[in-house]
């Protein structure tokens, strides 16, 4: 059962970090100190207007920066997280930690249960 | 379940960082290629000295390997899209120290050629004028391409090599030289030979680290990998 603590954990978690592709964007650019749109649409599997959008919102929030220009006639887009979202990025993980030690483990099955 | 969020973001982090590595540190066959060119270098320079086509092969060898290396970058390391390397604070001073001192040593050499030149600085032997124009090309390499030590090591001797062999000399081997000063530049070049021959092995430990990854991206690419 959730105390009003785990609750304020819950309600503080940063939700432009907390949606799985926003954070899947985070985790792929902390690694690296710049990445090519392609790269990132390979290894999150999301269309590019999914992305685009993501993107967007991360930028608007000052988590990362995003840099348009032409390789030749090509367009080309790289993105690079700011320090804000590296922090963002660590103070979510850290939240999230938090939060989930107050949830206690699921009971383990009983032996009805397991027959039906 | 936090464990598993929090491996899995590691996972795709570290997956990054290992893919980013080929950006700057990692040479994969581009390091065997360059440890190769490294040991043509060092035992051509004095065994074909003299051989018009062998000497003019020697000059374009760090061109070439620059430029074999950042095809092999592009076209196969990074294939699926460019990603930048993260330098730490020590890589970025080691290299900023590494371009000064080839900085340095390029004014240098160049006011000592320029003031013994006669009857003008720049009436210099067109040998020797090709032996400055890849000593500054090697500042320009030094600072766009040379990254890890290795890479650094071998560049310089590959760029230092061909600027000697154009202005007509060459690296004495260990072993083939009699006088005392000939005999300490062979011991220091003797360095260039042992560069080469861990570039190699350590080209061909990060290109079998790269099929590892290689995997590893097809895996997420197929939607395997149960990334976040």
């Amino acid at each position: 059962m959730s105390t009003p603590g785990d609750i304020t954990e819950v309600m503080a978690l940063d939700r432009l970090v907390h949606e799985p592709a926003r954070l899947l964007i985070l985790a792929v650019l902390s690694g690296a100190k710049l990445v090519e749109f392609g790269f990132l649409e390979q290894v999150s599997g999301l269309s590019k207007g999914n992305l685009s959008s993501h993107m967007s919102k991360l930028e608007a929030g000052g988590l990362i920066e995003v840099k348009k220009s032409f390789r030749g006639k090509r367009p080309l887009t790289e993105l690079c997280i700011t320090p804000a979202g590296r922090r963002a990025l660590a103070n979510y993980r850290r939240q999230l930690a938090t939060v989930m030690q107050g949830i206690p483990a699921p009971a383990a099955p009983t032996k009805r249960r397991r027959e039906e | 379940m936090i464990d598993d969020v929090h491996d899995r973001l590691q996972d795709l982090e570290e997956l990054t960082r290992s893919y980013a590595r080929y950006s700057r540190n990692a040479g994969g066959l581009s390091s065997v290629l360059g440890g190769v060119l490294c040991l043509l270098a060092y035992f051509g320079g004095q065994l074909l000295h003299g051989v018009a086509v062998a000497s003019a092969v020697l000059i374009a060898i760090p061109a070439v390997w620059l430029l074999a290396k950042g095809w092999m970058t592009r076209r196969y390391y990074q294939r699926w899209g460019h990603v930048e390397e993260q330098e730490t604070p020590v890589e970025r001073r080691m290299h900023w120290f590494c371009v000064v001192v080839v900085l340095l040593v390029a004014l240098v050499i160049t006011a000592v050629l320029a003031s013994a030149a006669r009857p003008h600085p720049w009436s210099l032997p067109p040998g020797m004028l090709g032996y400055l124009a890849l000593l500054w090309l090697l500042v320009l390499a030094a600072w766009r391409w040379l990254r890890s030590p290795l890479d650094f090591i071998v560049g310089v001797f590959l760029f230092c090599q061909a600027a000697m062999v154009s202005g007509g000399g060459y690296y004495p081997l260990i072993g083939t030289t009699h006088t005392l000063q000939a005999t300490q530049m062979s011991l220091v070049a003797l360095m260039f030979p042992l560069a080469a021959l861990a570039m190699i092995a350590n080209g061909v430990r990060e290109h079998g680290q790269f099929q590892q990854l290689r995997r590893r991206l097809q895996q997420v690419r197929a939607g395997q990998g149960g990334e976040a």
